[in-house]
């Protein structure tokens, strides 16, 4: 820098001037060199004009800038193409009502959260309580549109009258329970945990419910015997598995029973056809429906409660339970409880 | 006479140990792209290229039609503030 300052300071200002110019001219000049170098090897790898493209393509995809219209020359309209599919249950939902949706649907946000806090809260005592409140909760859940809103409405002019019974099978359940140590085995919303259960429970459970043992839980399915999630061939493996090869589907009693019980009790009926059209839906509404035909169920057992306390104790007697409806849902502990 | 032409060489010589030409340099092409001189000259080079045709072009050619058109097309400011640079 010494020996530039000297020199600088030997020439006057003109001539400094014109060395600057010099060296900018040089700059420039390089940079359109490079620029012509790209240019060229452009042109001979031929990727030079391929941003072109001919003039009425280009007339077609100009953009568009006129007040309320978007860049494609399409009107915008604010209340068009605002539903959103649930990842979950893949219904589509209105974009308003997308994320409470997803907080029930899911069973995350704040209010699912404290409903699970309650859950697990309760989980110890009363599967029933804890279910009513599900449903509450669903009830709510007006976030389907049309058509489902319908079945919600259904769903709700069909509880309502319960409610006052639900109580009552509470309480019955209750006085079950002292004599029962079993039901704690059955946890209702996650299936049965077959490894817990003696061979004669097994058998009867198996006479009575669907039982394919799930690959992910470990849990048995509690569903009838003609539940839809599993094949035959599934449940027949299944009963071999557990009982040994003796052991056979009853199927044939199963559709028998079914349809007798059809025509006798509505009220299961209504709570089956609502079962039958969420079965593949959310986990919140699944577990709502449950509870709906477990009402229906546990109404039906107090019914028959005088037969029931004949032949009770003994599981694997297939004679009472052929009367019983085969609830879709997998039946409480209370059920069970009345069932032997 | 001699004398400025060494010193000349002498400048320059320093400039580009410093690097200080580099940065120059790199200056320059960011604000030519910036203020669209390098579109501008690119546009005109598919003038020069479909005029000759495509097969025909030498970046000798190029470099004779480019340069002075771009030398005129350095806007002023930054012409300005790269002397400026030069300069101190």
């Amino acid at each position: 820098m010494k020996m530039e300052e000297m020199s600088l300071s030997g020439l006057d200002n003109s001539k400094l001037e014109a060395i600057a110019h010099e060296i900018y001219t040089d700059l420039v000049e390089d940079a359109c060199l490079g620029l012509c170098f790209e240019v060229h090897r452009a042109v001979k790898c031929g990727y030079f004009f391929l941003d072109d493209t001919d003039p009425d393509s280009m007339k077609d995809f100009e953009i568009v800038d006129q007040p309320g219209v978007d860049i494609f020359g399409q009107v915008y309209n604010q209340w068009k193409n605002k539903e959103c599919v649930c990842p979950n249950c893949s219904r589509s939902i209105a974009a308003s009502r997308f994320a409470p949706h997803l907080e029930k649907c899911l069973g995350m946000g704040r209010n699912s959260s404290r409903i699970a806090n309650r859950r697990i809260a309760s989980s110890n005592n009363m599967n029933k309580s804890e279910s009513d409140q599900e449903d509450n909760d669903d009830i709510n859940d007006n976030d389907w549109s049309y058509g489902s809103e319908k079945k919600a409405k259904k769903r709700k002019s069909d509880k309502n009258p319960n409610s006052p019974r639900r109580s009552k099978s509470l309480k019955h359940k209750n006085g079950e329970l002292s004599g029962n140590s079993d039901p704690f085995k059955y946890s209702n919303s996650s299936g049965i945990n077959y490894e817990t259960l003696g061979p004669e429970e097994l058998r009867s459970l198996l006479t009575t419910q669907c039982g394919v043992i799930s690959e992910h839980t470990k849990k048995m399915c509690t569903r009838s015997l003609r539940c839809p999630q599993h094949t035959d061939e599934q449940r027949r493996s299944v009963r071999v598995y557990l009982l040994g090869p003796s052991a056979s589907l009853p199927e044939a009693e199963g559709s028998v029973e079914n349809e007798g019980f059809d025509v006798s009790e509505s009220q299961a009926i209504m709570s089956r056809l609502q079962w039958d059209g969420s079965s593949d839906i959310s986990p919140s509404d699944s577990a709502s429906s449950k509870a709906s035909t477990n009402n229906s169920e546990s109404r039906k057992t107090k019914k028959k409660k005088p037969h029931l306390s004949l032949v009770g104790g003994t599981p694997g007697l297939s004679s009472s339970k052929k009367k019983k409806p085969k609830p879709p849902a997998p039946p409480t502990p209370s059920i069970y409880d009345d069932i032997n | 006479m001699n004398k400025d032409a060494q010193m000349r060489a002498t400048i320059n010589q320093k400039l580009i140990e410093t690097g200080e030409r580099e940065r120059l340099k790199e200056l320059l092409r960011a604000k030519l792209i910036e203020c669209g001189w390098k579109d501008q000259l690119k546009a005109h080079c598919k003038d020069v290229i479909k005029e000759k045709g495509l097969e025909h072009v030498t970046v000798d050619d190029l470099v004779a039609e480019i340069t002075p058109k771009g030398r005129a097309l350095v806007p002023d400011s930054v012409k300005k503030e790269l002397l400026q640079r030069i300069r101190t």
